[in-house]
């Protein structure tokens, strides 16, 4: 080999050990666990192929984790959108005070999740909470809602993880904004095309390929969230009303300590990701997008 | 103007959605207990007060948890720096048989959300007698924050032309000094970049927190927090006091380097 090339490798060489033994072979071996039944502590395992994949088949628990990590998953990220993509084209205009703005709205994104978690849990507070008291004061409800109680618990997780996370929607999708030749926009404007017809016509179609990929990445990330789902009911009580799958794969791992039925519903949600992303390319990727 | 009075209007409730709710947690904080739960609620303490910091720092394990966090972070950062550097630098510098394969697989281990691998990372760190240590937090920080780094310091490296590098090396620099007075000062911005990733990623992990650490003197802010809800009565004040603690060091480090910040997200995009 040459000396360049050694080099070369010697200077990957940290990144790659780390990356190899910590990431790559974790996964391998998850799913080689996935087919054993393995004590979380204990050194005790046994091979039983793919019996836990059966059993997660008819497993009630699973599918209801399925439904609400997905129902989690797609309004929080629809939100996310409805909110940050006009929050982006505002910040995107010229007025005064406008950068200030652009690091303010980055907030909730950068707050650790143990905060937005406890920040949320006391505005939703059902006897002293801000929002119950706003919305009693205002005559909008009758009685205080009991937003951490079963009927609630889920809305309050949207309404948290939509705040923490549309920032991101704000910042990738201004980005892009801020690439758009101005002249694109001129040229409606002579032809006499107004605001909404603009972002119709021109925003739209400019931004159709950041769109595709923050819609990729949000869904997939929040459907593999763990701590803001976790952090926000914890274990036991109201917590089955949000458990998501993230969530339960965590439950069968460390409380249950089935290491073995864990990793199978690692390898599954991993599963769920490859097909749905494959589904999606299908369906948008076009010619047109990526123009 | 009415325009103007539009974009105005629309500026100040986002400034208020996304700013209020720090607002409230830092007022909250700063309310003698008798305030925190009165109807109405004040927006502005009437009597602030520092009781809540002091039973927060008295009462509980939180400036242990402070430190612990402190060191986890800025260890990853510094790891962080000088693994993906040296990688970035291979990526760009070297030529040798794989290295774009190698640099499109370390963008593929980005894609596996850390809940993912828990269960064998936990099990893979007992075996390596490391469980229960602030290294197998940096470690485990470290190999998170690695492809977004390598990914945004190559495009950094990528950008610095040649001939520089060529002409210190006639003048006789050696190739280290090289990098470090050359190479690596034209690259601060991604250098900052993946700083301020990494320590966002370190200090606001609860995830490896929770699963890899077990004893309470080594457990860091996240978990630390969270356990205060364990007690009979919940004391708000002083929780949100712990909130503000834990968002002050992430707001100056952000606020420091903001534009840095902006720049780095635009050419690598950042995880979460």
């Amino acid at each position: 080999m040459r000396k360049s090339a050694l080099v070369g490798w010697l200077l990957l060489a940290p990144s790659l050990v780390l990356l190899g033994g910590l990431v790559v072979f974790p996964v391998l071996y998850n799913v080689w666990l996935s087919l054993y039944d393995k004590h979380a502590f204990m050194p005790v395992q046994s091979f039983v192929g793919l019996r836990h994949y059966r059993y997660f088949a008819s497993d009630p628990e699973f599918w209801t984790s399925f439904y609400y990590g997905s129902v989690y998953a797609g309004a929080t990220m629809v939100l996310q959108l409805g909110v940050g993509v006009p929050a982006a084209l505002l910040l995107n205009e010229a007025f005064r005070g406008r950068n200030l703005l652009r690091g303010f709205v980055l907030f909730p994104y950068m707050i650790p999740t143990i905060v937005a978690v406890i920040l949320w849990k006391w505005l939703l507070n059902d006897s002293y909470g801000l929002v119950n008291y706003l919305l009693t004061s205002a005559g909008l409800v009758r009685a205080p809602v009991a937003w951490l109680g079963p009927d609630y618990i889920m809305t309050a997780l949207i309404v948290t993880s939509v705040w923490q996370f549309f920032p991101f929607v704000v910042v990738t999708y201004l980005a892009r904004l801020q690439t758009i030749a101005p002249e694109l926009y001129e040229a409606a404007t002579v032809d006499g095309a107004s605001a909404w017809r603009r972002f119709l016509h021109v925003t739209l179609p400019q931004t159709a390929s950041v769109l595709f990929v923050i819609v990729l990445l949000r869904s997939i990330w929040m459907f593999t969230k763990f701590d803001t789902v976790w952090l926000l009911a914890g274990e036991g009580g109201v917590s089955r009303y949000i458990r998501t799958l993230p969530v339960y794969a965590y439950a069968r791992s460390f409380t249950y300590l089935q290491a073995g039925m864990g990793a199978a519903l690692a390898v599954i949600m991993f599963a769920m990701l490859l097909a749905a992303t494959a589904v999606y390319f299908r369906l948008f990727r076009t010619e047109e997008v990526f123009s | 103007m009415r325009r103007a009075a539009a974009l105005y209007a629309a500026g100040a409730v986002l400034l208020l959605a996304a700013a209020f709710p720090l607002f409230w947690m830092l007022s909250t904080a700063l309310k003698p207990s008798g305030e925190i739960f009165a109807t109405p609620p004040r927006f502005v303490p009437l009597h602030p007060t520092l009781e809540n910091f002091q039973r927060l720092f008295a009462d509980t394990s939180f400036l242990v948890f402070f430190r612990n966090s402190v060191t986890v972070a800025g260890a990853t950062v510094l790891l962080t720096l000088a693994v993906s550097s040296l990688g970035a630098y291979s990526l760009t510098r070297y030529r040798f048989r794989g290295r774009e394969a190698v640099a499109g697989l370390i963008l593929l281990t980005y894609m596996f959300a850390p809940i993912m691998i828990i269960i064998p990372f936990y099990i893979l760190v007992k075996q390596l007698g490391i469980v229960n240590t602030h290294l197998a937090l940096v470690l485990s920080y470290t190999t998170f924050c690695l492809p977004f780094c390598l990914w945004v310091l190559r495009a950094f490296f990528q950008s610095i032309p040649l001939e520089l590098e060529e002409a210190a090396l006639v003048d006789g620099a050696g190739r280290g000094r090289t990098v470090w007075h050359v190479v690596l000062p034209l690259a601060l911005p991604g250098l900052i970049a993946a700083a301020i990733f990494t320590f966002i990623l370190a200090w606001n992990d609860f995830l490896f927190a929770l699963v890899l650490i077990t004893s309470e003197e080594l457990k860091t802010l996240p978990v630390g927090v969270n356990d205060l809800f364990n007690a009979t009565i919940v004391d708000w004040g002083m929780i949100m006091a712990a909130g503000v603690m834990i968002t002050v060091p992430t707001v100056c480090f952000f606020a420091a380097v903001q534009r840095y910040l902006v720049q780095g997200w635009g050419s690598g995009g950042v995880k979460g």
